[in-house]
C-alpha cells in the first residue's frame, strides 16, 4: 500500500485532543508491532477455488474466461428478455389483445387525445401505434422490465461474486491506454446497467483527469441495460455492430482523450477481494432495489416521454427540426431526416428513442447509424442531472467534447457505410 | 429517548464489510457488493440500543485519512464534519495490518474509538488467528470479533458501542514495545 506516490494526497490534517501523532514510518512499525503480537497464521493449504480464482485473473486464461463471462452475459440476457417475455408474451399480449381493445374502446379515432394516448388507429403492433398507454405501456412493461430485470439480476451476481476486480486487473494495460486504469472497468460495466450509478461510481478513480475521461466516455459509449433491451427486440440482428461502433468509439476516443485533457493517471494497486458465493438475500434485496427503482422512475418517464413527443408532433414542432436539420442529417450522418424526433426523444429515455426509430422507413446500415447517434449525441436527462451534482465545469466540458464526438464519429460511420457500399 | 441521538461513524478500509454492518445495525437498505468501492457516498440509519438512540453513518472506505479520491474525500469529511462522533473501525480480519494503520490515525484524532473485528468466519477458514483481547489491551480501546454476513457478533457490537474510547497513542506504542508495565487503562471499561 505505497500511498506516497499519489500526486493528489492532502497535506496531513491537523488532529486535535491528541498528544501525539505518528509519522507514516512511525505508524506503519506500530502496526507491525501490534499484528506480531495479536496475529497468527496456521498453515493454509490452497482451495480448488483458490485455484480457478488464480486462473481468472492470469492473462492467459483469464482473457478467455472473461469473454466467456460475457458472452454467456449476453447470451441468458437476450434468451431470456427478449426471446422469452418480450416475444414469448408481451409482444402477444400488447398486439393481439391489448392493442385492439384500446382502440376499440376508446371514443373517437379523429381525436387528440385519441391520438395522444391511444395513437395511430390503424396500427397493428403496439411499435407503430405510439400512444401513451399502447407503446409507451409496452416498451416500459413489455420489453425493457424483463431486459432490466434479468441484467440487474445477472449484475448482481458479478458484483457480488468478486470477479469485477479480477476484470479490472486484466483490462489494466488497455484501459492504461485510455487515460484510465484497469479499475474503470467497474464504472463501464454499471453504466450497462444504468448510467446513472456509474456516473457516481467514477469518485472511485483518483484524478481529475481520469473521472473526467471516464464520465465522458460513459455518457457517450455505454449504452445503458434498457436500451440494450429495446435494441434486442427492435434491431436483433444489427446490435452486434452497434456494440462494435460504440466500442471502437470508447477505446479511440478514450485514447485521444487521454492525450488532448491534462492531468494525470497514476499507476495503483487494485485490491482483490476473494472469490465470495453470492448471497441470495442480498442477491434478491438489490434485485428489488433496482426493480422497483427502475418501476417507480423510468416507467413514468418513458410514458411522458411518449406523451412529450407527441404534443411536439402536434404541434409542428418536429417536421419543423427535420426540415431545417435535414441537410446535416440525410448529407451528413446519412440518416433519413425524421431521425429528428427520436434524437428529442432521446434526451427523455434512449428506449424511447430507439423504439421510434423503429417505426421509420430505412436500410439496415441507416438503422445502425441511427442508432449509435441516438447513444452518443446526448446523455438521458437523469445521467445529465447526476454529472451537473459531480460539477458543472466537467459536465460543460463534456457536453462539448460529445457534441464533437458525436459530429466527427457520425460523420466517420457514415463514411464507412460508403466505402463499403452499404450506405 | 431520554438522550438525543449519539452519533457513530462507520470507518475502514474498502471492502471489509461496513455497509453490511450498517444494514445489520439499522434494518437499511445500504447496497452491498463484493468490490471494494462499492460505497462512495455516505448513507444514515438509526437503532437503539440500551434506551440509547444512535444514527450511524455509513462511510465510503478509505485506506488511510490522507485521501486519493473523491470516494475517500467524503470519508474523511464526515470524520471532521462528525467531531462528536463515536467511530467504529471496521477491520477485515484476514488482513488486520492494513486497517489497522487507519485505526491508528483515528485514535490519534483523539477519537472515541470502538475497533469492530469483521469477518472471523474467513480468518478462521483461513486458518488465520486474532487474539482480540490482546488487541484490546494493546490498543486500550475495545475490539468486537464478528460476522456481519451472517449476524454473529451483531448484537456485541451494538452493546460495546458505548463502551468506545479514546486511547493515546504514546501508550499504545508503550505496550506494544513491551515498556508499559501498567494494563490498558480501563477507565470505564469494566467488561473489556
Amino acid at each position: 500500500m505505497q500511498k506516497e506516490e499519489h500526486p493528489n494526497r492532502h497535506k496531513r490534517q491537523v488532529v486535535q485532543g491528541a498528544d501525539m501523532v505518528l509519522n507514516e514510518d512511525q505508524r506503519w512499525s506500530l502496526v507491525d508491532l501490534l499484528a506480531k503480537q495479536t496475529i497468527s497464521a496456521g498453515t493454509y493449504k490452497q482451495t480448488v477455488w483458490d485455484v480457478i480464482g488464480e486462473l481468472t485473473v492470469k492473462p492467459l486464461t483469464g482473457i478467455p474466461v472473461a469473454f466467456a463471462v460475457l458472452y454467456a452475459f449476453w447470451s441468458v440476457f437476450g434468451s431470456f428478455a427478449g426471446a422469452l417475455c418480450t416475444d414469448g408474451f408481451f409482444v402477444k399480449f400488447f398486439d393481439n389483445h391489448f392493442l385492439p381493445w384500446m382502440q376499440a374502446i376508446w371514443p373517437d379515432p379523429n381525436s387528440i387525445l385519441y391520438f395522444l394516448f391511444v395513437g395511430d388507429p390503424l396500427a397493428d403492433n403496439c411499435f407503430e401505434a405510439f400512444g401513451v398507454l399502447t407503446s409507451g405501456l409496452f416498451i416500459a412493461i413489455g420489453v425493457v422490465l424483463p431486459a432490466v430485470l434479468i441484467f440487474y439480476l445477472m449484475m448482481a451476481i458479478l458484483e457480488d461474486s468478486g470477479y469485477l476486480p479480477r476484470l479490472a486487473v486484466l483490462v489494466d494495460t488497455l484501459l492504461h491506454k485510455m487515460g484510465l486504469h484497469g479499475y474503470a472497468i467497474v464504472p463501464t460495466i454499471l453504466g450497462l446497467g444504468c448510467n446513472v450509478p456509474a456516473i457516481t461510481a467514477t469518485r472511485i478513480l483518483e484524478t481529475k483527469k481520469q473521472r473526467f475521461i471516464m464520465m465522458t466516455l460513459l455518457a457517450i459509449f455505454v449504452p445503458c441495460g434498457a436500451q440494450l433491451g429495446i435494441m434486442l427486440e427492435v434491431i436483433p440482428e444489427s446490435v452486434g455492430y452497434v456494440m462494435l461502433f460504440l466500442l471502437i468509439g470508447y477505446v479511440v476516443f478514450g485514447y485521444l482523450l487521454s492525450k488532448i485533457v491534462p492531468g494525470t493517471n497514476p499507476e495503483i494497486l487494485i485490491d482483490v477481494p476473494p472469490y465470495h458465493m453470492p448471497q441470495r438475500a442480498n442477491i434478491t434485496k438489490k434485485l428489488w432495489m433496482r426493480t422497483s427503482g427502475f418501476i417507480i422512475n423510468a416507467v413514468p418517464f418513458v410514458l411522458l416521454g411518449v406523451l412529450f413527443i407527441n404534443l411536439l408532433y402536434i404541434g409542428g414542432v418536429i417536421q419543423w427540426l427535420s426540415d431545417v436539420f435535414a441537410p446535416v442529417f440525410v448529407h451528413w450522418f446519412g440518416v433519413p431526416k425524421e431521425t429528428a424526433g427520436p434524437l428529442i426523444a432521446a434526451f427523455l429515455r434512449k428506449d424511447l428513442a430507439v423504439a421510434q426509430l423503429s417505426n421509420i422507413e430505412m436500410t439496415q446500415y441507416q438503422m445502425i447509424s441511427a442508432v449509435v447517434l441516438i447513444s452518443i449525441y446526448f446523455p438521458c436527462v437523469a445521467t445529465f442531472v447526476v454529472m451537473l451534482k459531480e460539477g458543472w465545469k466537467e459536465l460543460l466540458a463534456a457536453v462539448g467534447v460529445l457534441f464533437a464526438v458525436a459530429f466527427i464519429y457520425g460523420g466517420i460511420i457514415h463514411a464507412i457505410g460508403i466505402l463499403l457500399g452499404v450506405a | 429517548m431520554s438522550k438525543k441521538a449519539a452519533k457513530i461513524l462507520l470507518v475502514g478500509n474498502p471492502n471489509v464489510g461496513k455497509s453490511v454492518i450498517f444494514n445489520r445495525l439499522t434494518g437499511s437498505d445500504a447496497v452491498v457488493s463484493n468490490y471494494p468501492g462499492t460505497t462512495v457516498d455516505y448513507t444514515e440509519g438509526t437503532f437503539i440500543s440500551g434506551k440509547q438512540e444512535y444514527t450511524v453513518i455509513d462511510v465510503p472506505g478509505a485506506y488511510s485519512l490522507e485521501a486519493r479520491d473523491k470516494a475517500e474525500e467524503v470519508a474523511v469529511r464526515m470524520l471532521h464534519e462528525h467531531r462528536d462522533a463515536t467511530v467504529v473501525v471496521v477491520l477485515d480480519a484476514t488482513r488486520i495490518e492494513r486497517g489497522l494503520y487507519i485505526a491508528l490515525e483515528t485514535i490519534e484524532m483523539g477519537r472515541s474509538v470502538l475497533i469492530a473485528l469483521n469477518m472471523i468466519d474467513m480468518a478462521h477458514d483461513r486458518k488465520i488467528s486474532v487474539d482480540d483481547r490482546k488487541l484490546q489491551k494493546l490498543l486500550g480501546v475495545p475490539v468486537v470479533p464478528l460476522t456481519a454476513i451472517t449476524g454473529e457478533g451483531i448484537m456485541q457490537l451494538s452493546d460495546m458501542i458505548r463502551k468506545a474510547q479514546a486511547s493515546d497513542v504514546k501508550d499504545i506504542l508503550a505496550r506494544a514495545e513491551g515498556r508499559a508495565s501498567e494494563p490498558a487503562q480501563a477507565s470505564g471499561c469494566a467488561g473489556c
